[in-house]
């Protein structure tokens, strides 16, 4: 079986995000690896231990210090990255990125199954995994919790609101993980060692089509309020019964 | 003027109520800005008996009202979409946030070629979706997205209801499926399964959290119950889900949900980044935490400082006594 996993670079959460010009500073951020795409890259590794003669082929579209994300993918057991040296501005344009990097790497012969995050957690946007698919003509499904996989292809889980959502899909697939699903493994000395004598290529690719959506500005938020301290629970329920009006009994609400 | 499309999403035979809200929304937008028309298209056999009562505005719902839609598939139901979209030669497909547009907006962006957008939209005079504002970086921004495409498909964040609209015409007509609409090789969908009689936290008007401070996975058992009072849900923070207190359907923030509730109370949470990147669009919030200084109490309207237990049961029993005075 033949697994692919695209992973992207994210500014850490944990550190400070400042704004130059509208942009971000990215002189003060540190560049990890997007959390989800951790969780699909972990599954394609135990999906590996599986099946035996498999491989893991991880792909990112991005400047060239994003090859740090692909090497932190070989330390924790990929087998080859390619890194896509383009700076697509919308997922559209990503999800042909990685399409056409895919088929000059496989041509027609699609790896068994793709696994993609379920969104990047700088712009959350959750498109470029089923835009791939898409392009790619193949089903997939988002938003991953569960996976068990057979000879003819997944059976897969997901949670939608207030439950669970389950599905099966032949081969070959994309998925995008949902936290929940793995626990990543922590890269030792040995895979670092080891990911260094991996092969990792560079793929020049242009993008052709325009973007369907144009970031026209970002801003920061305060989210800063003025604290109102209460002696007492009953002060807060007057205040939020009578004043904002919030209370409503849940069974006087059913009638 | 314009024609716009809204997805109306059943579980279960039950139209969603944040498809509902949905609707009303893109109806207020509609209204401020030139006027549009809106059609609703459900997927699926569901009751449609109180849905002219909750739907504001006027309308036709297209009922595509086949046993074959009862449970989505993506393929199945972007084919529906799809053909309802390039026959009435509609502008804007909203759907409400949920997992089910999630998954079908993007494949519905690239069959229709347009611009997916999502956050809250702003229209133009003309009616056209002229840009749409969402929170990014955790929430420590906002930034606005412009379409590049005629057509665009807005996934709309939840928040908070609107206003009255005038009008209330709401007709219901039959979609006919042009074609076998069960021939989704791509892909099966076996099964749904509820989890009974929990309210979901996405949809939620009143929100009670937990965060480690509530010590315990019995510690919950005080904010259920409070909850259960309000008419609200219970969610929690990473903290609480890693510790298994609570699933991970419960967690909100970065790597959990976005809420947006009208209230929202923090029970023994810190007020991490990646937490309040969850909370963003929630209306009033009051925190309870024993530590003067966490960092809740910045982005919090009322705090209460106090052992999360304590102030929880004198809580419920001061709810319990205004509810019966009321
Ligand atoms: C990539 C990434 C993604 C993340 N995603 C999320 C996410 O989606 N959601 C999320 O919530 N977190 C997320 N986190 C984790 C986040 O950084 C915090 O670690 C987490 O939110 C802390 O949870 P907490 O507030 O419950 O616990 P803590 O930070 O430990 O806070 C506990 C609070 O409870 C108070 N307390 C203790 N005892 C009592 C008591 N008896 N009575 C009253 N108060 C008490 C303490 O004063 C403290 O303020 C993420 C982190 C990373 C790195
Ligand atoms: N530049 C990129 N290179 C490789 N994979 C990407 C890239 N951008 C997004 N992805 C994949 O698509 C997922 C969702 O990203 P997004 O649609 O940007 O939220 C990520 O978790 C990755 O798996």
């Amino acid at each position: 079986m033949h697994f692919a996993v695209c992973i992207c670079q994210v500014p850490d959460t944990a550190s400070v995000i400042g704004f130059v010009d509208g942009v971000i500073d990215r002189s003060r951020v540190n560049e990890v690896i997007n959390p989800y795409d951790e969780y699909a890259l972990e599954e394609a590794l135990r999906q590996k231990e599986l099946f035996g003669g498999s491989t893991v082929t991880v792909f990112c579209a991005g400047p060239p210090s994003a090859a740090e994300v692909l090497r932190k993918a070989l330390a924790m057991g990929a087998d080859r990255a390619f890194l896509v040296t383009a700076e697509p501005v919308d997922p559209w344009q990503t999800a042909h990125l990685l399409c056409r990097a895919i088929l000059a790497v496989y041509s027609s012969h699609l790896p068994d199954l793709l696994f993609c995050g379920k969104h990047s957690t700088d712009f959350q946007s959750g498109q470029v995994p089923s835009m791939l698919a898409e392009l790619l003509g193949i089903a997939s499904f988002s938003g991953v919790i569960s996976i068990e996989a057979s000879g003819e292809g997944i059976t897969l889980e997901r949670e939608i609101e207030g439950g669970v959502e389950s599905a099966f899909l032949p081969y070959p697939a994309l998925i995008s993980a949902e936290k929940g699903l793995n626990i990543p493994r922590k890269t030792s000395i040995k895979g670092v060692m080891e990911g260094r004598k991996k092969p990792l290529e560079t793929l020049a690719i242009s993008i052709e089509e325009p973007p369907f959506v144009i970031l026209s500005g970002i801003e920061p938020l305060s989210r800063k309020k003025t604290c109102c301290f209460l002696q007492d629970e009953t002060d807060l329920v007057e205040l939020l019964g009578y004043k904002l009006a919030l209370l409503q009994s849940s069974r006087k609400k059913r009638q | 003027m314009k024609k716009f499309l809204v997805f109306l999403e059943q579980r279960e035979g039950v139209v969603k109520k944040a498809s509902i809200d949905a609707w009303n929304r893109v109806q207020e937008l509609a209204a401020l800005s030139g006027g549009a028309s809106l059609s609703g298209l459900l997927a699926g056999p569901a009751d449609t008996a109180s849905l002219e009562e909750l739907m504001q505005g006027d309308g036709a719902i297209y009922h595509a009202n086949h046993d074959a839609l009862a449970l989505y598939t993506q393929d199945g139901y972007a084919r529906i979409v799809l053909e309802m979209m390039t026959k009435e030669g509609y502008s804007a497909l909203f759907f409400a946030d949920t997992a089910l547009a999630r998954d079908l907006a993007p494949v519905l962006s690239v069959r229709l070629q347009a611009s997916l957008l999502s956050g809250r939209p702003e229209l133009s005079l003309e009616g056209k979706v002229a840009r749409c504002r969402r929170p990014v970086y955790s929430a420590s921004a906002e930034a606005s997205f412009t379409p590049g495409r005629p057509i665009a498909v807005t996934i709309l964040s939840s928040g908070q209801p609107v206003a009255s609209i005038p009008g209330g015409r709401i007709s219901f007509m039959p979609f006919p499926l042009s074609g076998p609409p069960d021939n989704d090789l791509h892909r099966l969908v076996r099964r749904i399964e509820m989890r009974s009689g929990v309210a979901d936290i996405a949809e939620a008007r009143i929100v009670v959290a937990g965060g480690r401070g509530v010590g315990s996975k019995e510690g919950f058992a005080l904010l259920e119950e409070v909850a259960e009072l309000l008419g609200g849900a219970v969610g929690a923070s990473r903290a609480a889900v890693d510790l298994g207190w609570r699933p991970h359907a419960d967690q909100i923030g970065q790597t959990g949900k976005t809420v947006a509730p009208s209230l929202y109370i923090a029970c023994g949470i810190s007020g991490a980044i990646q937490h309040l990147a969850g909370i963003g669009s929630a209306g009033t919030v009051v925190a309870i935490n024993s530590d003067p200084h966490a960092p809740i109490f910045d982005v919090a309207d009322y705090g209460i400082v106090g052992e999360v237990h304590q102030v929880l049961s004198r809580l419920s029993g001061a709810i319990r006594d205004f509810l019966k005075k009321k």
